[in-house]
């Protein structure tokens, strides 16, 4: 399971409104709109088309940022969250 | 007639409720061109039912079958939710917030909330001292230019808000009282000749205001986030817009500040707004 | 891995990333009801079960059962207002005209209404604050 591969949207499947801490984010496909927080923007803006898998994501992750709880397993619960609102695909 | 930048095309089984708008609505234009934007019917379910126990059931270019029909003495009252629901399902030009608005210099201020929060009230109050009155229901929102249009129909007074809007404008026509309707007790005012004679004035936006009636006076900001959303449930054809709707909603939560405002009566919540806007 | 430099030399730090606890949130997803706001404005009703299936019965669940199933109720005679469902979900008092079991079925059924049954949108607009 963990060796899937996080696909996201392409650049202009999404529109982003970034709010205050919070991000609105309107997936163009669904119609829909999300309210994101940190890192989940983030995660979104790193996965890109190409995808990647979890463990590649935590290590991109952690070279563009210093991540002050990172753990394998909260990364897994926000790509989770990510799949369920039909953001991330899960191949 | 024609309330704003929407035509309406009103059909009715019964002359009493047509008479009733016609005659509060005389000074309010006709339609720019013949074609209307929305038609409202108000119909018989059964052909007996025209005079028999008489009840009104609403429709028009939409339909939501479940709606209950309503006394034929509350035709009015009929008429305005068959208005509202075909605005609310069919709107597509605007984005529709459920909120008044009142308009100073250009700039508008809006007021959105639950029923009883008192943004009714609130724009006929601000109104009576010299705000021009844009709406007290739904304010037009247009995605392409940010600006907000006037929708100025019959204020809907309901229960204790009859008198206080009474009491700011004793010269207003006022509609048949309509009381223990679905809703409580109902009356409606039209709203003044300088309000009908604006209403194709559009004004841009600078203050949002989420009033809560019946607490101590008190004054928050709201941050963007819980703003954004509320307005998202506050706007019924934000979905429906999608993108546009997005667009529009995000960059009004950016471009203007929310508030809170908690007020004992009328007389503090006019204080509170005219400190806010004094201090914009 | 390798820390910035600025151009004199001095290291800056990398900005900060909280990945959350794993049993927290990062996504919320808008679902406004479709009629929360024109059923606000409509006096709306709920029949039990939809005018299609009126001959049929409801179990103590909720379910829509071939007349006369054992244990099962009744269709109700005439459609429920919206205020009433509210009433009875927020207090426990039967619905109107009902005992405590058949009222139990009926608030059951309400409860599971899907978009596109009859009386979905009155009840959807029943769950938002009424705008």
């Amino acid at each position: 399971m963990h060796d899937a591969v996080y696909r996201a949207p392409p650049i202009d499947g999404l529109l982003i409104a970034p709010l205050d801490e919070f991000t609105a984010v309107y997936h163009r496909a669904s119609g829909i709109t999300h309210l994101l927080t940190e890192p989940a923007p983030q995660i979104l803006a790193v996965l890109g088309e190409g995808g990647l898998s979890l463990d590649a994501l935590l290590d991109r992750l952690a070279e563009d940022y210093e991540l002050s709880d990172g753990t394998r397993e909260a990364l897994a619960a926000r790509l989770d969250e990510l799949v369920e609102a039909g953001l991330v695909e899960a191949a | 007639m024609r309330i704003g930048p929407i035509g309406f095309r009103i059909g009715s089984d019964w002359r009493s409720p047509i008479a009733q708008l016609e005659t509060l609505y005389r000074d309010y234009p006709k339609p720019t061109d013949s074609i209307p934007d929305f038609t409202v019917r108000l119909f018989a379910r059964r052909p007996w039912r025209r005079l028999i126990r008489p009840s009104v059931e609403i429709g028009g270019d939409y339909m939501l079958p479940e709606a209950a029909p309503l006394p034929l003495r509350q035709g009015l009252l009929a008429a305005e939710m068959a208005m509202n629901l075909q605005m609310a399902l069919g709107a597509r030009r605007y984005l529709l917030l459920h909120a008044s608005a009142v308009e100073r210099d250009g700039r508008a201020l809006l007021m959105t909330g639950i029923s009883g929060a008192g943004k009714s009230t609130l724009a006929t109050l601000l109104a009576a001292k010299g705000w021009r009155f844009m709406g007290d229901e739904f304010a037009l929102l247009d995605p392409a230019t940010g600006l907000v249009h006037a929708f100025p129909r019959l204020i809907s007074l309901k229960n204790e808000a009859i008198a206080t809007a009474e009491a700011a404008w004793p010269d207003a026509r006022m509609g048949p009282l309509m009381p223990a309707t679905p809703k409580g007790d109902i009356r409606h005012m039209v709203p003044d000749a300088g309000a009908i004679a604006a209403m194709d004035v559009p004004a841009r936006p600078v203050l949002l205001v989420f009033p809560r009636y019946g607490f101590e006076a008190e004054t928050r900001p709201v941050s963007p986030a819980e703003a954004f959303v509320r307005m998202t449930q506050a706007s019924t054809n934000y979905v429906a817009l999608g993108e546009a709707g997005f667009h529009a909603l995000t960059g009004l939560i950016a471009e203007v500040p929310s508030v809170a405002i908690d007020y004992p009566d009328g007389a503090s919540a006019i204080e509170q707004v005219e400190a806010l806007w004094a201090a914009l | 891995m390798i820390p910035e430099h600025r151009e004199d030399g001095v290291p800056t730090r990398r900005r900060v990333l909280a990945l959350g606890a794993v049993t927290a949130g990062a996504v919320v997803s808008i679902r406004p009801a479709l009629a929360q706001t024109a059923g606000s404005v409509l006096n709306c009703e709920i029949p039990v079960p939809d005018p299609g299936r009126a001959g049929s019965y409801i179990d103590a669940n909720g379910r829509v059962v071939p007349a006369r199933t054992k244990g099962a109720f009744p269709s109700s005679p005439r459609p429920f207002k919206g205020e009433e469902v509210k009433r009875s979900m927020a207090t426990g008092r039967s619905l109107p005209g009902t005992d405590s079991e058949r009222s139990r079925a009926y608030v059951n059924y309400i409860r599971r209404l899907q978009r596109g049954q009859g009386g979905f949108t009155c009840f959807a607009s029943l769950q938002m604050p009424r705008a």
